[in-house]
């Protein structure tokens, strides 16, 4: 039986980070990129676990909480800013915001 | 209690004090705003940081000039390491943070916005890029990276009665997020070879119990193999979420919009600590851990560095907004402290040379800079974002004191000879001549003559009248109204950067010595 290496969790954690950076490229929705920017922190986690436990080390165990708490710092601050345009332009659409141009 | 007393002690907690006592600082700050008089105009939370800035400055300054000489050591079991560069950088980050609360104080009395968030927001993320400059750790540098950056995606939106603030936040955000993800891959790449190295087939004796998140670690792990295909690839991406924060091609993209959007002295922050400290963050990593890499990452860098001179420049020239212009010269910048990166990876081992260049010149970079934006943000404009050619026209005679600090704040970002911004040129160009890096020596001179003519542009306006005036005209093409009244402190700290900029153009002093 073939067992599950950590090149395969390399893998995946690739697979979702091309999935969100790709999202935040791609998505015109504010709310869904931010989310898109969660699923590229969530992927680095999944490596970072598994190399953890592959090595027996537990540095990258450790360094997944802080990954977590930024991400949610990041949610929270984007969160807000979200709702105060949203209060001014009635808008969460990206070709919304578009007063930034020359 | 003693393992607490033994836990302290083995940290040497004392390593830190600028920075424990700026948050305690910042904390304190947040809570005196909760006592301010609804409707009152003075502002105590400005003046309460700016002179808790400024005496923090001073006494860090005399600390390790005076009292103790600081050496080369590693405390809190190697996460943060102590030396001269790193508290070059420290006094720097408080010098800029303590401008930005300076040109803060009187941008928020124009504005009437409330100030007790924002001191607290510039003195916190200080503390964190003071934390930076002594990371010794990956995960060190990322908690400290992301410390600055939720500071900043804050700050630049703190006009949130500006559509224009808010959208310059949620970009910033967007792409500061990006950025670090980047940044958290390429690290999370190379903590997984380096904790098993065979099972990526690199080879690594590496010494039990150490930290493989540790610079030492890596860089030991980076010499022994330099053609890992999981470790090229980390070192790229690293690079590439530093190369977001310095606004370096082809990572470039927000610098104009959020640059735009920005309050002015955010604008001024960003465009000096964030950058510094993107700078130094490199400086240290490829002098540092990535080392071995040097053949690798030399051409690469020689690339970026071409681009985002080109491109900064080319852009700028055709830009009518100057905040876009501001930003978009200051990636060229970054393109040629870029060029003296490159330099000190070519004197490997004795890069001392280059990294004091890069600091005379972020130094005088800082000067400028706060010149610049200090005197754009006494314009009060219908719309703050858009400063134009035209809103400058005769500046120097409407008031002369704004004239002759913006046009020494132009004259040393362009590099012209009586101002400090030429002698930093000056000292780049000779350390990149020595360096033998005759092609990116002859991008940045390309790059600083077509500089020459956006800045002369503005400088034109500035002080002469461009167009003709006639006596039946009513004097309605320049509608811009400068802020009249009292300027407290603001007006002399301005004069005297601009005076500290002019002198540093001609006698360097203890500076000179170093080169």
């Amino acid at each position: 039986m073939e067992t599950i290496t950590p090149q395969h969790f390399l893998i995946l954690s690739f697979l979702l980070f091309t999935v969100g950076f790709l999202g935040v490229l791609i998505r015109r929705n504010l709310l869904l990129v931010l989310m898109s920017l969660e699923l590229m922190l969530n992927g680095v986690n999944v490596a970072l676990v598994s190399f953890s436990r592959t090595s027996l080390n537990l540095d990258g165990s450790l360094f997944v909480f802080f990954i977590m708490t930024v991400a949610a710092t990041e949610v929270a601050v984007g969160l807000a800013l979200l709702v105060a345009l949203y209060k001014r332009r009635r808008s969460v659409f990206s070709e919304d915001t578009a007063l930034l141009k020359n | 209690m003693d393992a607490y007393l033994i836990f302290s002690n083995e940290n040497i907690w004392s390593e830190i004090w600028p920075e424990l006592s700026l948050a305690l600082g910042a904390l304190f700050v947040l809570g005196l705003d909760l006592f301010r008089k609804p409707g009152s105009s003075t502002s105590l939370c400005g003046l309460v940081a700016i002179g808790f800035q400024a005496i923090l400055l001073g006494v860090h300054l005399f600390d390790y000039l005076v009292w103790h000489h600081t050496f080369d050591r590693d405390t809190f079991s190697g996460m943060l390491t102590q030396g001269i560069q790193g508290d070059v950088m420290r006094s720097f980050f408080l010098f800029s943070s303590l401008l930005v609360s300076v040109l803060g104080n009187q941008y928020l009395k124009n504005k009437s916005l409330r100030s007790g968030e924002f001191h607290h927001l510039t003195m916190l993320a200080t503390a964190g890029l003071m934390l930076l400059s002594q990371s010794n750790n990956f995960v060190m540098l990322f908690v400290s990276l992301e410390t600055v950056a939720i500071c900043f995606y804050t700050l630049v939106a703190y006009n949130r009665n500006s559509s224009k603030s808010l959208e310059a936040g949620i970009k910033y955000l967007i792409f500061g997020a990006l950025s670090s993800s980047l940044l958290l891959f390429g690290i999370v790449l190379l903590y997984g070879v380096g904790s098993s190295p065979e099972a990526w087939g690199a080879v690594f004796d590496g010494a039990e119990g150490q930290d493989p998140l540790g610079f030492q670690y890596i860089g030991n792990l980076i010499e022994a193999n330099p053609d890992h295909l999981l470790l090229r690839a980390g070192v790229v991406l690293i690079i590439a979420g530093i190369a977001f924060k310095i606004g370096a091609a082809p990572f470039q993209i927000w610098v104009a919009d959020v640059y735009h959007g920005s309050p002015m002295p955010i604008t001024a922050f960003l465009a000096v600590s964030s950058k510094a400290a993107g700078f130094f963050v490199l400086i240290s990593l490829v002098n540092g851990p990535f080392l071995g890499m040097c053949d690798f990452l030399l051409p690469l860098f020689g690339f970026v560095a071409t681009f985002t001179i080109l491109f900064g420049n080319l852009a700028s020239c055709a830009q009518q907004n100057l905040k876009r212009m501001l930003g978009l010269s200051g990636v060229a910048h970054a393109g040629y402290l870029l060029v003296a990166v490159m330099a000190s990876m070519h004197f490997a081992g004795d890069s001392d040379r280059a990294i004091w260049v890069l600091f005379f010149y972020l130094f005088t970079y800082l000067l400028a800079s706060f010149c610049v934006f200090g005197v754009m943000s006494l314009a009060r404009l219908e719309d703050e974002t858009d400063h134009e050619f035209f809103h400058y026209e005769n500046l120097a005679k409407k008031h002369p004191w704004m004239g002759f600090v913006l046009v020494c704040g132009i004259g040393s970002l362009a590099g012209i000879p009586p101002f400090a911004g030429f002698i930093a040129k000056l000292l780049l160009i000779s350390v990149a001549f020595e360096a033998k890096l005759y092609f990116s020596l002859s991008v940045m001179i390309i790059g600083v003559a077509i500089s020459i003519y956006y800045y002369f542009g503005w400088i034109r306006e500035i002080t002469f009248h461009p167009k003709p005036s006639f006596s039946d005209d009513n004097d309605q093409n320049s509608p811009v109204i400068w802020e009249k009244g009292s300027y407290g402190l603001f007006k002399p700290c301005m004069i005297s950067l601009a005076i500290i900029s002019l002198v540093l153009g001609i006698w360097q002093g203890p500076f000179g010595d170093a080169f």
